[in-house]
């Protein structure tokens, strides 16, 4: 079986490489191209978490210590919590899992030799990155974007937020919701269309079924952020009253609006995680996944169910008793396709044959922590006790963990995966160990202490608090400095591989890295499965 | 052992151009869902949304109902707007009246439009307007003081729903606005008064 | 099996208690204590429902986090690579799979039945006694009181620098809302700019102020709150000075309710000065009423 795929891995055409302008900037290529996504993603990282940092420092005590109670550092610290959450959402975490290893392993997994469409590919990277300049400007035009990455009217109407900094926000989205349409386009059509022969889509792996239902959300959910950021662009300059009371609009419509995008993105940043720990536990068990069709319809399930729970933001808006009941019910039971996955990772690792490198200590990281803000969400699911919790840090925890902590943790995993193949050098194991324990004790002692403020009745998106709050908010201040530690570290051993790592093999993991990108040489050559392998006798892929 | 050939290529494009029929339908949702949101308020009365009906029913039931009224006014409106009356003790399925007074404080015509709904919010479909002032734009000239008139009645179905039985008091809201072409001068000047802290732009 | 439930969660939240120190804060306020770990304490009826049932959400919880803990504990140990050379090509198997989606589904109806009462329970506005108008401002609340003589007053927050000794920094306002204990309150929220939130944790009362509409909800103070004040926050992002709008509500017993709305009803006619409650220790001498908020001396 191997050697079948292994002949066709790759092309005789001696991988010529195109010009370094024309290969970096005009690419076709789907690795190429998932890597300057990566790329994007780190140092989006870096921009987004050192505004978390910030903030940390000036919550580290109570008081105003870096800032003064002026209006203009007040709106300051707004512009920097809504400029980290786009930042985090679009620009981090969506680039990394699914522009970049979406791109660079999706034709691989299913031996395809590149995307359906290589140029509108490109095209969904230079519009990423355009939205993410168009973000950073937003910061320097005006007073900036201080709505939160909510926007809600009318703070963000241009009564409240005069000058042009939320129309250039709003700009950044339309930027970045071009590019993941585009690029939803482009999965959907290589998955369905550009299989392998013999790659029924229940042989694909979890990974790509992760991305094609990702993909299905990002196409029924952006447009309708689309519409509704265009509605506010006409409100504020063209003297549409979508949302302004004062002329018949509803502020409220926004939320919904927002909402019915705002929480399928949430599912859209968690499912190719999913995938890619699937893909994980299963190599470093030695067993394929359990319960494979389980598993990949519980992501269908999840990614349905998804939008129709979006009130679940709203409870305290005003709406009436029983939609809030409806929402509560329906945001429960999300929680039964996700247990189902946890329990079928569990299984899978249950008689497997465990080494715990660095990929394997990230994917058993993400399990249990997604499961610690996983009941949080069952918490905050009931519309009654969400009236205590409503915009307090128990949810900036919640999310926390499962978006800052889980989805993160998945793409360190993936990086530690397949660095070997993106590159051709491998990472040191033991420094990618180090980094993880770092990085695991650093976000546990930020975010968990958050858990009791937020109980305690402590807002979001304040910069001062009541003294009574001062002890967690230490504790938790402490924590973001372990973790710009460990991060600081992953971006030493990033430099570490790429100037000196160890030359990677074909397949370092073993018996257990059974999909087709571990068939091809690493760095995987420019262009591979040209000739794409016949995959009708094989079983269904793990 | 295939190459992607001709008539691949072509059932890729038939599959990206039924994606992006998808995206172009849920844009279109987006833009629906403005007057199908309001449509949808209207008739269910959910967010305590009004009905509205030409006339009360012929027999009012020997239930006692109390409907109280409230009244805001947006700070760019130099009026003063008030109800006449604190509440208002009726049967249901009675037709009741009801008055809200506004001056206009100014030294020029105004003309104001009101939002509305109606608390608690699941009983908008039984509280039924049957002429408001608020199907009206109002001119007031300055210095004016006009009375402004609400006849409504309270739905008796409203007893003989499980979720709204209970429901003895209804509050009914408005809130002025100036006509929207006519704040643009007045808005900055105002948001001087009302938000002191300048926030540049 | 219900009292073994209740039991636990008592059990839990005491050892959270005396871990992580009292519920309340200092005599005669009710907000958050240094290191507190948990719900500050019910003051009205919706309040002790929510705090028991996340108690229970607690129990349920965190015994779930405990198993699954436990099995990837036991997972490690057990199916390490040295422990276990050979890996097992077990896949399926149905009944696991059956338990594993119907048990689920079990404990989240257990926790939706209750869930829904409290939800419908919070929201039935009984028989009420007297309303409370609130207007959100930024960065101010305004009070008015319909039935009680329809007098309006505004209440800020007291900058860092003009505190007293004693008042809590960033909760102390120079006019605070004063309830009467153990009547039925109904409260009518609205906006005079953008969707600001008037929250008070120990009541469990949270509803957005919307520009153009009015959100209704409804409180109880229990008894033995009065004399206390209970502190909020505002809860909705609305501009610069969103952390700096706080709520403070005075309990008071019904006939010193009724006192004070006579002088209230004299005082914010006439924009004089407030007069202050005598039992309240934050009384504030010499102040004028300030309409405007001035956050620069907001630290």
């Amino acid at each position: 079986m191997a050697n079948a795929a292994d002949a066709h891995a790759h092309d005789d055409h001696g991988d010529h490489y195109p010009g370094f302008f024309f290969r970096w900037f005009c690419s076709t290529n789907h690795k190429d191209i998932g890597t300057v996504y990566m790329f994007v993603s780190m140092f989006a990282a870096l921009v987004g978490g050192g505004m978390s940092w910030f903030m940390r420092l000036e919550l580290a005590e109570p008081g105003l210590q870096y800032l003064t109670g002026g209006a203009p550092d007040m709106q300051f610290y707004n512009v920097l919590l809504t400029a980290h959450g786009f930042l985090m959402v679009f620009f981090v975490v969506m680039p990394a899992l699914i522009g970049g290893f979406g791109n660079w392993f999706v034709p691989l997994m299913i031996g395809a030799p590149d995307m359906a469409f290589p140029r509108m590919n490109n095209i969904s990277l230079w519009l990423l990155i355009a939205g993410l300049a168009l973000l950073l400007i937003s910061a320097f035009v005006g007073s900036g974007v201080g709505t939160g990455w909510t926007v809600y009217p009318p703070l963000s109407s241009s009564i409240y937020h005069p000058g042009a900094a939320v129309d250039f926000g709003i700009l950044s989205l339309h930027l970045a919701g071009a590019s993941s349409i585009l690029g939803a386009i482009n999965f959907i059509v290589t998955i369905f269309n550009m299989r392998a022969p013999g790659m029924t889509l229940h042989k694909m792996p979890l990974f790509v079924w992760s991305i094609l239902v990702t993909a299905f959300l990002l196409l029924l959910a952006l447009p309708v952020l689309a519409g509704a950021l265009t509605m506010l662009l006409t409100d504020r300059n063209f003297g549409t009253a979508f949302f302004d009371p004062a002329a018949g609009g509803d502020p409220v419509l926004w939320q919904h609006l927002f909402w019915f995008f705002g929480h399928p993105e949430v599912y859209i940043i968690i499912l190719p995680a999913f995938g890619l720990i699937s893909q994980i536990v299963s190599t470093f068990s030695k067993k394929p996944v359990f319960g494979y069709l389980g598993m990949a319809y519980a992501m269908v399930a999840i990614g349905v169910v998804g939008f129709v729970v979006w009130a679940h933001h709203m409870y305290t808006v005003g709406l009436d008793v029983d939609t809030r009941a409806y929402f509560t019910a329906a945001t429960l039971v999300i929680a039964v396709p996700t247990g189902v996955k946890i329990f079928s990772w569990l299984a899978t690792m249950w008689g497997g044959s465990i080494e715990f490198k660095t990929p394997m200590l990230y994917a058993f990281g993400f399990i249990f922590l997604f499961v610690m803000g996983g009941v949080t969400g069952v918490t905050l699911a009931n519309s009654s006790a969400d009236l205590v919790f409503h915009d307090t840090y128990f949810v900036v925890a919640h999310f926390h963990y499962v978006m800052a902590i889980a989805a993160i943790f998945a793409m360190f995993a993936g990086w530690y995966y397949w660095i070997g193949k993106m590159s051709g050098k491998q990472y040191n194991e033991t420094l990618g160990k180090i980094q993880f324990w770092m990085f695991f004790v650093g976000v546990n002692i930020l975010f968990f202490p958050q858990h009791f403020a937020g109980l305690a009745g402590m807002p979001r998106r304040i910069p001062d608090y009541p003294d009574a709050y001062a002890g967690w908010n230490y504790v938790s201040s402490v924590g973001a400095l372990i973790t710009a530690v460990g991060t600081m570290l992953f971006f030493w051993i990033l430099y570490r591989t790429y100037a000196a790592g160890t030359k990677a093999e074909q397949n370092p993991w073993g018996e257990g890295a059974t999909t087709l990108e571990w068939h091809v040489p690493s760095p995987a050559p420019f262009h591979t499965f040209e000739d794409q392998p016949d995959m009708s006798g094989k079983q269904p892929a793990e | 052992m295939a190459k992607p050939q001709q008539k691949d290529a072509r059932r890729n494009v038939r599959t990206a151009l039924a994606c992006a029929s998808l995206v172009a339908g849920m844009v279109g949702l987006a833009y629906a869902s403005v007057p199908l949101y309001k449509l949808f308020c209207q008739v269910t009365g959910l967010g305590g949304t009004p009905g509205i009906e030409a006339a009360a029913p012929e027999q009012a039931t020997d239930i006692d109902f109390t409907v109280r009224f409230d009244a805001n006014i947006n700070p760019t409106l130099p009026w003063t707007f008030k109800p006449v009356q604190r509440a208002v003790n009726l049967k249901l399925g009675e037709e009741g009246l009801a008055f809200y007074t506004a001056t206009n404080n100014s030294d020029h015509p105004i003309t104001g439009t009101a939002t509305f709904n109606v608390t608690p919010l699941k009983i908008g479909q039984y509280f039924v307007k049957i002429d408001c002032f608020c199907f009206t734009e109002q001119t007031l000239q300055p210095g004016e003081t006009v009375d402004m008139p609400v006849t409504f009645y309270v739905d008796p179905e409203i007893r003989q729903d499980r979720s709204t039985e209970e429901v003895t008091t209804i509050t009914l809201s408005y809130t002025f606005y100036p006509k929207k072409s006519e704040t643009d001068g007045q808005v900055s000047a105002l948001k001087q008064k009302s938000t002191p802290v300048d926030i540049g732009g | 099996m219900r009292n073994k439930f209740m039991t636990f969660g008592l059990a839990l939240m005491g050892a959270v208690v005396s871990f992580g120190s009292a519920f309340a804060g200092p005599a005669g306020e009710v907000r958050s204590a240094p290191w507190q770990m948990w719900l500050q304490e019910p003051a009205s009826p919706t309040a002790e429902r929510i705090v028991a049932f996340n108690a229970q959400l607690l129990v349920i919880e965190t015994l779930f986090v405990i198993f699954v803990l436990g099995l990837m504990a036991y997972i490690a140990v057990r199916f390490n690579a040295k422990r276990n050379p050979v890996p097992s090509k077990t896949t399926h198997h149905t009944m696991l799979e059956v338990v594993w989606t119907v048990v689920p589904i079990l404990i989240l109806v257990g926790i939706a039945v209750p869930s829904l009462k409290h939800l419908y329970f919070a929201d039935s506005i009984p028989e009420a006694d007297m309303t409370l108008k609130v207007t959100g401002n930024q960065w101010y609340w305004t009070y008015n009181y319909p039935d009680n003589g329809d007098f309006t007053f505004d209440s800020l927050m007291i900058p860092e620098d003009e505190l007293k000794a004693g008042q809590p920094r960033l909760l102390t306002v120079d006019n605070k809302v004063v309830l009467p204990v153990e009547t039925n309150i109904r409260l009518l929220l609205t906006s005079n700019d953008v969707n600001h939130n008037w929250a008070l944790p120990s009541l469990s009362v949270k509803l957005d102020t919307i520009p153009g509409r009015i959100n209704e909800t409804w409180t109880r103070i229990h008894e033995k709150y009065a004399g206390k004040t209970i502190y909020g926050m505002c809860s909705e992002l609305c501009g610069v000075n969103h952390g700096f709008m706080p709520i403070a509500i005075l309990a008071v017993s019904k006939e010193e309710f009724e006192a004070w709305t006579k002088q209230a009803q004299q005082t914010f006619a006439s924009d004089a000065p407030p007069v202050p409650m005598t039992r309240d220790i934050a009384a504030i001498d010499n102040v004028e009423t300030v309409r405007v908020a001035d956050a620069s001396a907001a630290r």
